[in-house]
């Protein structure tokens, strides 16, 4: 992950990438014509997008605070957030022009990029420290059979 | 009762319904109790963080990153079970 040092940039990096995820079921929904399905992933999608930007809020703000202090903020903002979510998945379960199963995965998928992205960044590390390796093997026998 | 008689006690469509309601409600119960555990770990990251912090402050902006990216995918398992909850207490 580039940019592990800065979390403005980091926020900005997830969400772009979720939302390039979320391309490949938002299509799906519209060429099924499913736009119960369609709207309750928008509507998840949305909610992840601006339940992150406030996590990230919080831990900010939880920093500047002593230690004990900062654990009973941050689960209490925790609980908070789970309100949120209950109140979003009722809405989606009530509401006949929302599916729910489609919410829930809507906010899902920043997670499910979240870990999709780190997975890919330790297969390319792996696949490029391989190759690294073989360079360096390559380069040894190269040395070897001059001399 | 004579010896081989075995008559099944029956209930009314009725209780039934209530009871699986009831089960169903109380599955829904326990299945909140998995909302805990990720703000417990939450709270014990974020101390955690403010720790690390103090101790080296220019780490700030990678702490930061890493525990959004640790609380998003820690909170994964609450809503899992706010789900099912949910599927529980409106289905049934």
């Amino acid at each position: 992950m580039k940019y592990i040092n800065d979390p403005n940039r980091m926020q900005i990096e997830i969400i772009k990438k979720t939302y390039i995820f979320s391309i490949i079921p938002i299509v799906y929904a519209l060429i099924a014509g499913e736009f119960e399905t369609l709207l309750g992933f928008i509507l998840g999608l949305i909610i992840s997008t601006l339940l992150l930007r406030l996590r990230v809020l919080n831990i900010e703000r939880s920093l500047d605070m002593p230690e004990g202090k900062a654990e009973t903020f941050i689960r209490n903002r925790y609980f908070i957030e789970y309100l949120i979510y209950f109140a979003v998945l009722v809405v989606a379960k009530r509401n006949p022009s929302l599916n729910f199963l489609a919410t829930a995965v809507g906010l899902f998928m920043m997670k499910f990029t979240v870990i999709i992205w780190a997975i890919f960044d330790m297969a390319k590390g792996g696949l490029q420290n391989k190759l690294k390796d073989y360079k360096d093997l390559k380069e040894d026998k190269y040395e070897k059979g001059g001399q | 009762m004579r010896k081989g008689d075995n008559k099944m006690v029956e209930f009314s469509p009725e209780v039934i319904d209530t009871v699986i309601r009831a089960a169903a409600l109380l599955g829904a119960g326990f299945a909140m109790i998995a909302g805990i555990g990720p703000g417990i770990g939450q709270g014990y990251a974020a101390g955690k963080a403010v720790e690390s912090v103090a101790r080296d402050p220019e780490a700030r902006g990678n702490i930061i990153t890493t525990m959004l990216l640790g609380q998003a995918v820690a909170e994964s398992t609450g809503i899992y079970s706010l789900v099912i909850a949910i599927v529980l207490i409106f289905t049934i």
